[in-house]
């Protein structure tokens, strides 16, 4: 497993150059050289696919070999429901050796653009949710949500509106006041590039509000970490992103949360939705599952049978707990037109942005 | 795009000899010129990518996605400019050494395209045919373009290197790699 | 002493028989990744996750420590010998040390590493313990124009790695700036210099720049005038660090951290640019000008002891704050979340036996890292005595799994070849290595803090001083370029002084 003991260490002192040595070598080279040859050649065609066995039968919700790609870095949040709902499959018995890899790259966009190239692969699957819509939008990606399968819709998070405990303030309504006055004056910061959730979040909110989405002073930071930090240092007048990662902060008061963006309360937080403060948004951010396009009714069918059984499992109704993920589950063609309504809405919002 | 001894230049002042020897000579003796033809290029090519961009979306602040992009273009082409005259007044960057190096040989071309050539042959066939192949091909590819002839050993040592390396990202730890034409045949 | 006394239950925690295997484990398979190349810290714990999910959160997180850790001690082996850092925070190992390596003394440039990384932790972990409330209030008030200030002050740096030619050694800083715009602007998403490439869309990962500058630069660079004939070994000299060396370093050692901390705990970009500030440092500082650029062995020592506190101070933040500052620490606010835990202003109240568990087994881990790298430093460095073919081949090789294995994209081979050839022109025609890459770091960092500040006080320029941080360190830089002026006067002053007397 070491480095080192792949790396070749010719015996002796036969270094290349050597006269002596290359004499020999040359008189065994008749017999040797083919016999090396053809080794090798065995050795690099044969060995990996003999070591490499993934076996299990083809039956029942077993997929044999199934890949599983996460376009962003370890660690973010497609990264942690597909790592997630790998292990939980693989708990559950459901199907082995879920491999689940990276491939990063322009919110996602490189990701999609390699899976719609996988045409007619059954044996893959991409986690992904509304920043990969929002992404392949903002890139001017040649390839969209819709060129893929739509397998199932998991889970769906809220994002919150908060400002720094020492704040002057204290209501979603001295906020939108304020930032109506003067939006430029009012910088918003949100975790993800220009087309993210966290951007899109607060451009509804202004348009709910009067504001013209291009007036918005729109900061982007390099994910919720970084972002928090701004929070809290009040420099920004308040944040916008994902309640998953400032449940703590909230809780503990460093946060004041000032109004949830989805349709109702999240459980054990004291703040509005938007619409009952009167600011008609209704947005929740989602994470699912897509497949390539192109691939068999049969192959479609046993993705969405697995998924379903994962979803039903005790393992999964766990991590959604421990994780604080709303579960959300829609699946097949009810999910495909649910992608389709949201690719409209990112158009329309980014449209009016000029992106 | 390396390789500036070719480059004919025609910044700076022209060539002082009359006869093609001593005009070839001279462009040998500044072919150092090429690097500021290229750092021209390359400056001309920042500049052209920064203003031909459209910024439609509200840009904030006075500093956009284009000023960044402008000083760096605008800077290589001072750079360009100065490096031309150091060169023309005399100057030379000296070229490195190090213990593996000896510079009074002329330069080894055919090695450099080799070895160039052998890791884009990598990059071309690591998909179609897999990583202990494409590996195994660059690494014996590479120590044949070096000097190494032991063709009973080398290709050995290639496949085994190769074969670990594979099985270690990809069966433990799980880093994908291509295995090759034989995958799910076997 | 309230911190003192929950170290010490935390020692009991770490130190039962099974902790203490936990930890072992994790330091051996951390340095066994960290290794491999194109595999940093963040990698080897996303990939290793899988492995702790079996035990209880102690064990898991002591193991993850371990993990952390040991990577960053196996990241800087491959850039010394191989000169193909795994990750951003060990491209400065590559420097001083790799040169060291080429000259025989590959073994005690990572002895030197080796201890650098075990006083770094060991003196950033102190500082964890002793300041966590303190620095994580600080990091918070730290802002946009504070970072900028500091990208300024790193900038004024770079003047004094540009090398004999300044002409060179801007053209080189300007070609690495040039590198560093390619991808999507990061606060509008506008396209630059990707030519409608998707593959270019997040710009080119530090790592292959450095990889293609460092190692197939130099492959390429070597290949053309390799010595023939006298394929004589790679002397491995002696095996330990002698009492000069030492007497060199210890400074180093201790100096690092003092940079490395406290950029760990904020928001900046991790180790990058405190290992380069102390590289900085080390080379103003140093006695010994001449060998920089030819294996110094203060630029292995300081800047490996930064990254190992850096480290640190991310566990600070991250710890306190739930506020991850680098990748590492983003997969591990993420393990701590599977076990439904939230690090966070909360945890050092809810969880103590595990946060004083966590802490003491990095010492442990320390510990444990310094006693398994520093017998294995001469082991390691006998590598280097294979032929030349195939040392080069090698470096080829793994240039080429760490590039592909990242992304896994043929075109990134690609990229890496073309940056080797820049790196090869560059040789030619004297243009300084370093430069290129610093320019590759800093330029993305310095635009993104410079516009933001400036889009967060709407476009005022007072914005960008308009904190008391941030006025501190302009001050401090105007002190570092008038100081050779005032120097001078000084002395002119003197000397007339002395005439008049006279």
């Amino acid at each position: 497993m070491w480095a080192t003991s792949h790396i070749p260490r010719p015996p002796g002192a036969s270094l290349p150059g050597a006269p002596s040595t290359y004499r020999q070598v040359v008189a065994h080279v008749r017999l040797r050289t083919p016999l090396a040859l053809l080794g090798a050649a065995l050795l690099v065609l044969v060995a990996p696919p003999l070591l490499t066995t993934g076996s299990g039968a083809d039956t029942g919700t077993q997929i044999p070999g199934l890949r599983f790609m996460v376009p962003n870095t370890p660690g973010g949040g497609y990264d942690i429901t597909a790592r997630t709902a790998a292990k939980n499959a693989e708990d559950a018995g459901l199907t082995h050796n879920i491999e689940v890899y990276n491939l990063p790259g322009a919110g996602g966009t490189v990701g999609l653009t390699r899976l719609v190239g996988e045409h007619g692969n059954g044996k893959l699957a991409m986690s992904m949710g509304l920043g990969v819509v929002g992404a392949a939008r903002s890139n001017h990606s040649p390839k969209s949500l819709g060129d893929t399968t739509p397998i199932a819709r998991l889970t769906e998070e809220q994002d919150v509106v908060v400002v720094a405990e020492n704040s002057p303030y204290k209501t979603i309504d001295q906020l939108i006041g304020a930032w109506r006055e003067n939006p430029g004056k009012l910088p918003v910061g949100g975790g993800s590039s220009p087309g993210g959730p966290d951007h899109l979040a607060p451009m509804l909110m202004a348009r709910a509000a009067g504001i013209a989405p291009k007036k918005v002073n729109y900061v982007p930071f390099d994910g919720g970490g970084e972002l928090l930090a701004s929070i809290l240092g009040s420099k920004v007048a308040f944040g916008v992103s994902g309640v998953g990662e400032y449940l703590d902060q909230i809780k503990s008061g460093e946060l004041r949360l000032l109004a949830v963006t989805g349709p109702k309360r999240v459980k054990g937080l004291d703040g509005p939705t938007l619409k009952e403060s009167g600011y008609d948004v209704d947005f929740t951010n989602w994470r699912g599952i897509v497949a390539p396009p192109g691939i068999s009714d049969a192959e479609r069918k046993k993705l969405i049978t697995l998924v379903e059984k994962l979803h039903a499992s005790p393992e999964w109704k766990k991590s959604l707990k421990t994780n604080g993920w709303d579960d959300a589950f829609l699946t097949g063609e009810k999910f495909g037109d649910f992608l389709d309504a949201q690719d409209k809405r990112v158009v329309s919002v980014l449209k009016e942005l000029g992106l | 795009m390396t390789t500036p001894d070719t480059t004919t230049t025609t910044t700076g002042a022209g060539p002082e000899g009359t006869g093609g020897r001593s005009r070839r000579a001279w462009l040998r003796e500044h072919s150092e010129l090429g690097v500021g033809v290229l750092l021209l290029a390359l400056g001309v090519l920042v500049l052209t990518d920064a203003l031909t961009m459209d910024v439609e979306i509200a840009q904030r602040g006075p500093i956009g996605p284009k000023t960044v992009p402008v000083a760096v273009g605008v800077g290589l082409l001072v750079v360009a400019v100065l490096l031309a005259v150091d060169v023309l007044r005399g100057g030379r960057g000296e070229a490195e050494g190090g213990e593996d190096i000896d510079l009074s040989e002329p330069a080894d071309w055919r090695t450099v395209l080799l070895l160039a050539g052998v890791f884009l042959a990598t990059a071309v066939l690591i998909e179609p045919v897999g990583f202990p192949i494409a590996g195994a091909l660059l690494f014996w590819g590479s120590a044949y373009a070096l000097g190494s002839r032991h063709l009973d050993r080398d290709p050995l040592i290639a496949a085994g290197l190769s074969v670990v390396t594979y099985e270690v990202f990809n069966n433990l730890l799980g880093v994908p790699l291509p295995g090759g034409p034989l995958m799910g045949v076997l | 002493m309230d911190a003192f006394n929950s170290l010490m239950d935390g020692f009991g925690t770490a130190l039962t028989p099974v902790n203490l295997l936990w930890a072992a484990v994790g330091v051996l398979l951390g340095t066994a990744i960290g290794v491999l190349p194109g595999i940093g810290p963040a990698m080897a714990v996303a990939l290793l996750l899988p492995v702790t999910y079996g035990l209880e959160p102690t064990g898991a997180f002591i193991m993850f420590a371990g993990i952390y850790y040991g990577a960053m001690f196996g990241g800087s082996t491959t850039s010394i010998l191989l000169n193909t850092p795994g990750e951003s925070a060990a491209v400065v190992a590559a420097m001083e040390g790799h040169p060291m390596a080429k000259a025989g003394r590959g073994a005690q440039a990572l002895a030197a590493a080796a201890i650098g990384h075990f006083a770094g932790g060991m003196i950033g972990t102190l500082l964890l313990v002793a300041l966590a409330p303190t620095v994580a209030d600080l990091a918070v008030d730290i802002g946009a124009p504070d970072y900028f200030a500091i990208m300024v002050l790193a900038f004024i740096a770079v003047t004094s790695v540009l090398g004999s030619s300044r002409i060179r050694g801007l053209a080189s800083l300007l070609i690495g700036l040039t590198i560093g715009l390619v991808g999507l602007d990061q606060m509008t998403g506008q396209q630059r210099l990707t030519f409608g490439s998707l593959q270019l869309a997040d710009g080119i990962d530090v790592v292959i720049v450095a990889v293609g500058l460092f190692a197939i630069g130099e492959a390429l660079w070597v290949a053309a005038h390799l010595r023939r004939g006298d394929a004589e070994a790679i002397p491995v000299g002696r095996p330990w660090l002698g009492g000069a060396d030492v007497r060199r370093t210890w400074k180093s050692w201790l100096r690092g951290p003092f940079i490395g901390f406290p950029f760990g705990a904020i928001p900046a970009g991790g180790a990058e640019i405190p290992t380069f500030l102390s590289y900085v440092t080390e080379k103003r500082l140093s006695r010994h000008k001449d060998e920089w650029g030819k294996g110094a062995i203060e630029g292995v020592a300081g800047p490996e002891s930064a990254a190992s506190a850096s480290a640190a101070g991310t566990l600070v933040s991250m710890l306190t704050l739930g506020l991850p500052t680098t990748a590492v620490a983003a997969v591990m606010l993420a393990a701590f979340q599977q076990y439904g835990i939230q690090p966070g202003p909360l945890l050092f109240e809810r969880e103590p036996d595990l946060v004083w568990g966590l802490i003491a087994s990095l010492f442990v881990g320390m510990v444990l890292l310094l006693a398994l790298n520093l017998p294995l430093a001469p082991v390691w460095a006998k590598l280097l005595r294979i032929p030349r073919p195939y040392l080069y081949a090698g470096i080829l090789f793994f240039a080429a799994v760490g590039a592909y294995a990242v992304g896994g994209e043929p075109v990134d081979l690609v990229i890496l070849l073309v940056i080797g050839l820049i790196g090869f022109g560059m040789r030619r025609y004297g243009l300084p290595i370093l430069p290129a890459v610093i320019g590759v770091i800093l330029g993305p960092n310095a635009e993104q803090q410079l516009r933001r500040a400036l889009q967060i006080s709407d476009g005022s320029v007072g914005g960008l001083v308009d904190t008391p941080f941030s006025l501190t360190v302009y001050g401090l830089i105007v002190l570092i370029v008038a100081w050779p002026l005032v120097k001078k006067a000084l002395a002119r002053v003197r000397r007339r002084g002395v005439d008049v007397e006279a």
